[in-house]
């Protein structure tokens, strides 16, 4: 259908539309004009991505200069269905049109996906492809075979270079499936075709991390705009996704590793000194004069990525004691000795980077300064060596970030050094966490470079949480809620048992008998009510492993083995796997299963349990963090002294963004239908904290059950839920037709005319408020509560 | 406390306090959240190679599995290890060669200390290191030009290289001393200049023989055959510039700090009487008969003071113009007129004439 929001016309791909989409887009497109950032929540499976994509190419399409648009997804599999709700937009835009417009689509994902030639794409492992592929397109490999020599190259990414380089692909939306098909045919090199694109394209959808990790935004996306337009879907996790990219782990076997690559090359450099000496002699040249002068081709060719490097550093020169090979290999051997005479230390150790670096001059004479330029010296070093075998030199580079991480940055970073894997460990493992607090660094040059940052999912609350921690300003934050024709998903509170004991995971009490046995009747009486699938959310896997055992002894699981399959979650990805396939085939044809997993588990993030595979989703236990944990406590410490956000306010919204991913697997678009239990007492005073979708949903009466009470409520849900219902219900209401837009367009327009804000024309959009509730909606975000904390912070 | 944790003498004393407490609460679950990947366990990283070859003193063979307690030490004149208890032995009764074979190096036992770097090259390298930044120890701000800065940088570590890897260690050695002597010459001036006049020899001779009295037979001809060609660090050649061992381009030049002057507690203010002269003797007959007057200078009067005070009143107040006070209101304006027809006027006569100086 076609329409307009204010003068803008937007194509949108489907015959109707849902109010909260319509809203969406109407928000989205205040943020676009305004050039700010925003946060957007809107549940799950209510066509999030669609409307975002048919607003933006609209805005795209309609305005001169053209902004790009930077799809930010998590998983391989959402990247895809972006990539295909695109296309379908595309195909619907020309038929509406009339011709086809100019348009670009591109997706990118890692060489491992894309790759195409015979012997590398066999390959298993990620790291080993994108090495295989850099010893066969590096810019030296090429120059060797031109001054024929007898060197393997990709003959797929040679063929890139016959044609022109700005029309590798001709216009419109490619998915994966077509890059690879495209490339078979035309025999070039998908990967590098779309990396080579991405100037040229204007909508791009990649992972994340290619614009968040510094050390691979550097390179792939460096060349963008700043009137981009970048949206981070899915972003409940960016945070931890932030602090991933700039944290690094060492290990005693990861220095060794390093050592071992430090002296392969100095092997290296011997060889080279004996037959080539006059290309050390040029890099020397190079690096005398600056750093940045000494790699201007820092195209995809570059071997190793460099984490963040302030842009002054990088025009300076190195400092003249690692300009030498043979005096920078030096250096690195001293400060991996050095890293491993600290890992000796048998007692934890938490310290910053200035009193690492002070140390660390003290015993070893290494400055700050070479310190800095360290991961971009071994990356030239690299080069010049023409090394093939990229991967050896894995812990030698972590090394080497780690070093320029820990010189460029004084705050927002600790060095963690645990000696014991646990507490009842005597043989030392020593682990060295070099672990980024401040979720701000990775992510603020992305909010300085694009004007127009998106920020979405489908639980963001409490939504002024997200710029608090990121550091960053909106223009629009919104919630939006599913507009339904019928109660189609009943979330409740169950805090006691039939016994009138309480249910609670509170480490106290959690291994109680009472409670035990409560848990095992809540998922007795569920899986005896519930058709088809069951899913179980334990806050960890050792819980789970130890309520199990019990719950085996108590006869629990051959009760419920009597109506459901049982299959269980297990840290390993595979037997995962295994088991998702097996629930599904359960559900299909069967009694059903009920499937035990972890709430931050892989199922709780990525799997959709829509429709039959999942009626009931359970969340046994508040799924908190492990408080015990030092990275933890170190980033509540830095989050309460830079933020100023109390450590159990994080704690509490880390448990209850979890929580809510975990309900949100069941429902997923507006015809399905499930039930949600939230089985612990706690979660009583954590309501406000859930997504607006829920918390609306959640009556008072809903709240504080005891499990025989939700089994009635669950049992009438269900028998409403079996009246036969077709989707012509919803329409007018919660599902617009073109007349209906109009309709409310109308309204709303008398409405501003009268110029009363009511209320209820922002439910009838999906906007999160209560209409009941008039003036009071600042809670919405949580905000109030909020103010209170700091209020009595400044106190 | 992380400092004094991290010298910790090494893969040594681990096994022996494995029985310690430890602090670690981490579990196993939630490293596998951290992004470290799983760690691959290759045969080589899983026994420890470093340690196993520690385990055994080259000198006595005792290992550490009957002696758990047991400690190495090393000496920086030849970095070989051996345990406690036989530098104990050996060494207790003053310097002795060292044990290992082939190593003719004369140890004392001051100067055994336990390792701080697995790797005894590393250590040797930051010996050697600790050695060169003493002398070299430049900073970026004492350079004109950053890559003025970046060459001394890699001058410094090439000297450092030589010496590690014992390429001509006696030219370096001289040098580093030469530029080490330079420095402190700069630094502090008088030190040196007195060096030079009361003993103009006493650092090499000092230095030699101190030398030669520690060290073995052969190192004893080297430093002889060294020591001889040396040329005084002190020696001017012949473009006038000293010997300093290196230099450097665009170092700046170090400004000597200006000799102190006396205190001067007016600061510069000068209290002279600038209209007058005043004379040492007036020939004034009823004044100059106090003079001789007991009754009079013996308590101390003194007809000078009387001048100087009735010139003082007589001037006191003069030579003030409004004008120059209002544009320079320290006052020195009018003082110079004054003083040069108080100069002119006490060159004529021999008293001070009252001359309208208007």
């Amino acid at each position: 259908m076609r329409f307009k929001i204010d003068e803008l016309e937007v194509l949108f791909p489907y015959p109707r539309v849902y109010p909260e989409q319509y809203a969406y887009m109407c928000d989205l497109k205040r943020t676009l004009d305004a050039g700010g950032h925003c946060v957007l929540e809107m549940p799950s499976g209510t066509g999030k991505t669609v409307s975002l994509l048919s607003l933006i190419v609209a805005y795209q399409m309609a305005s001169a200069e053209k902004r790009k648009l930077i799809y930010c997804s998590r998983t391989m599999s959402e990247i895809e269905k972006a990539l295909a709700e695109l296309r379908g937009l595309m195909k619907y835009r020309t038929q509406e049109l009339g011709y086809e417009e100019e348009f670009r689509g591109l997706g990118l994902t890692s060489r491992k996906n894309l790759c195409l030639h015979p012997t590398v794409k066999r390959e298993k492992s990620g790291t080993i492809v994108d090495a295989k592929c850099r010893s066969l397109t590096a810019g030296f490999v090429k120059e060797k075979k031109e001054r024929g020599e007898d060197v393997e190259i990709c003959v797929y990414h040679d063929n890139l270079d016959l044609l022109e380089p700005h029309n590798l692909i001709p216009p419109g939306v490619w998915t994966f499936d077509g890059m690879l098909k495209y490339g078979e045919q035309q025999k070039q090199c998908p990967y590098f075709t779309a990396r080579r694109m991405m100037p040229y394209c204007n909508v791009i959808i990649y992972s994340y991390h290619y614009l968040l990790d510094p050390k691979i935004a550097e390179r792939v996306s460096k060349e963008f705009s700043k009137d981009c337009i970048v949206v981070f879907d899915e972003a409940h996790n960016i945070d931890n996704v932030c602090i991933e990219s700039l944290s690094i782990d060492l290990t005693e076997d990861a220095l060794r590793k390093a050592t071992r690559g430090a002296n392969n090359l100095e092997r290296k450099i011997t060889e080279m000194k004996s037959t080539d000496a006059e290309k050390l002699q040029n890099e020397y040249a190079k690096l005398v004069e600056g750093l940045r002068a000494a790699d201007e081709a820092r195209d995809e060719n570059a071997f190793m990525a460099n984490p963040a490097l302030p842009d002054d550093l990088l025009k300076e020169a190195v400092p003249g004691n690692i300009r030498r090979a043979e005096h920078f290999v030096a250096f690195l051997k001293r400060f991996v000795e050095y890293l491993k005479t600290r890992m000796k230390v048998l007692h934890v150790i938490s310290e910053t980077p200035p009193s690492f670096l002070s140390h660390l001059k003290e015993l070893t004479f290494i400055e700050r300064k070479p310190l800095r330029f360290c991961a971009e010296r071994l990356t030239s070093l690299v080069r010049t060596l023409e090394l093939t075998n990229i991967e050896d030199y894995q812990p030698l580079q972590e090394v080497a970030t780690f070093a320029t991480l820990i010189a460029t940055y004084e705050t927002g970073f600790l060095l963690i050094l645990e000696p014991f894997e646990s507490a009842t460990a005597t043989v030392p493992n020593p682990i060295l966490h070099f672990t980024c607090l401040d979720a701000a660094i990775a992510i603020k040059p992305v909010f300085e470079r694009f004007s127009s940052v998106i920020v979405t999912s489908g639980t963001l609350s409490p939504l002024d949480m997200y710029p608090r921690m990121l550091n960053f300003n909106t223009v629009v934050q919104e919630s939006f809620t599913m507009t339904l024709t019928r109660k189609s998903f009943l979330p409740m509170i169950v805090d006691r048992g039939s016994d009138q004991n309480q249910i609670t995971s509170q480490f106290e009490h959690r291994n109680d008998g009472p409670v035990i046995r409560n848990f095992g009747n809540l998922l007795i009486e569920f899986c005896k009510l519930t058709p088809d699938g069951v899913v179980v959310f334990f806050p960890s896997y050792l819980y789970m492993e130890s309520i199990i055992s019990q719950w085996q002894g108590m006869g629990v699981l051959d009760t419920v083995w009597k109506y459901k399959l049982i299959l269980v979650e297990t840290p390993d990805a595979q037997e995962t796997s295994l088991a998702l396939e097996t629930f599904r085939t359960a559900c299909n044809n069967g009694r059903g299963a009920v499937l035990l997993c972890v709430a931050r588990g892989k199922v709780s993030e990525g799997i959709d349990f829509d429709h039959h595979y999942g009626r009931t989703v359970i969340n046994m236990g508040v799924p908190y963090q492990y408080t015990e944990s030092r990275i933890l406590k170190a980033r509540l410490e830095f989050l309460r002294e830079t933020y100023r956000i109390k450590e159990a306010d994080f704690l509490s919204f880390d448990a209850m963004r979890h929580a809510a991913q975990c309900l949100g697997r069941v429902i997923r678009g507006k015809d399905d239908y499930g039930i949600m239990v939230l089985a612990d007492k706690r979660f009583g005073k954590k309501i406000t904290q859930l997504p607006k979708w829920i918390q609306m949903a959640l009556e008072t009466k809903n709240t504080k059950l005891s499990v025989d009470q939700a089994v009635s409520h669950a049992k009438a849900f269900l028998r409403e839920m079996s009246v036969p219902w077709s989707r012509t219900e919803q329409e007018g209401h919660s599902s617009w037709s073109i007349q209906d837009l109009e309709r409310h367009l109308a309204k709303k327009k008398a409405e501003a005319i009268g110029g009363t804000e009511n209320p209820g024309m922002r439910a009838a959009e999906g906007r999160a408020e209560r209409p009941t509730v008039v003036a009071v909606e600042d809670d919405e975000f949580g905000g109030a509560g909020m103010d209170e904390v700091m209020a009595g912070l400044d106190g | 406390m992380s400092r004094a944790a991290s010298r910790a003498p090494g893969a040594n004393k681990r096994l022996a306090e494995d029985g310690g407490a430890s602090q670690s609460f981490l579990s196993s679950s939630l490293r596998k959240l951290s992004l470290q990947q799983s760690q691959q366990h290759d045969p080589q990283s899983a026994s420890r190679p470093a340690d196993s070859s520690s385990d055994i003193c080259n000198v006595c063979k005792s290992s550490r599995y009957l002696n758990p307690n047991m400690r190495f030490l090393v000496n920086p004149e030849c970095y070989h290890k051996m345990c406690e208890s036989c530098v104990d032995r050996i060494f207790t009764h003053g310097p002795a060669p060292c044990p290992i074979a082939g190593c003719n190096k004369t140890l004392r036992k001051a100067k055994f200390r336990t390792q701080t770097f697995e790797d005894l090259k590393i250590e040797r390298e930051v010996d050697i290191r600790r050695r060169v930044a003493k002398a070299m120890n430049k900073e970026e701000s004492d350079f004109e030009r950053l890559i003025d800065y970046n060459n001394y940088l890699e001058t410094v570590e090439e000297i450092t290289w030589n010496l590690i890897l014992r390429i001509d260690v006696d030219e370096t050695e001289r040098k580093l001393r030469l530029w080490e002597d330079a420095q402190k010459a700069e630094l502090n001036p008088n030190a040196t200049f007195r060096r030079i006049a009361d003993q103009p020899e006493a650092s090499q001779l000092s230095e030699g023989s101190h030398v030669v009295l520690k060290k073995g037979g052969t190192q004893r001809k080297a430093l002889a055959a060294s020591s001889g060609n040396t040329p005084d660090p002190f020696a001017v050649d012949e473009s006038g510039k000293r010997d300093t061992g290196f230099v450097f381009q665009g170092l700046k030049k170090r400004k000597a700090p200006p000799a102190e002057k006396p205190f001067d507690p007016f600061d510069g203010w000068s209290i002279e009487p600038q209209q007058y002269t005043l004379q040492e003797v007036h020939d004034y007959k009823w004044l100059t008969a106090y003079d001789s007057d007991p009754a009079y200078y013996v308590g101390g009067w003194d007809t000078r003071d009387y001048y100087s005070r009735m010139m003082e009143e007589a001037f006191g107040g003069m030579c003030v113009f409004l004008e120059d006070e209002k544009v320079r209101p320290l006052g020195s304006g009018s003082v110079e007129i004054g003083t040069q027809n108080a100069a002119s006027v006490a060159q004529g006569m021999k008293d001070v004439v009252m001359d309208d100086v208007f």
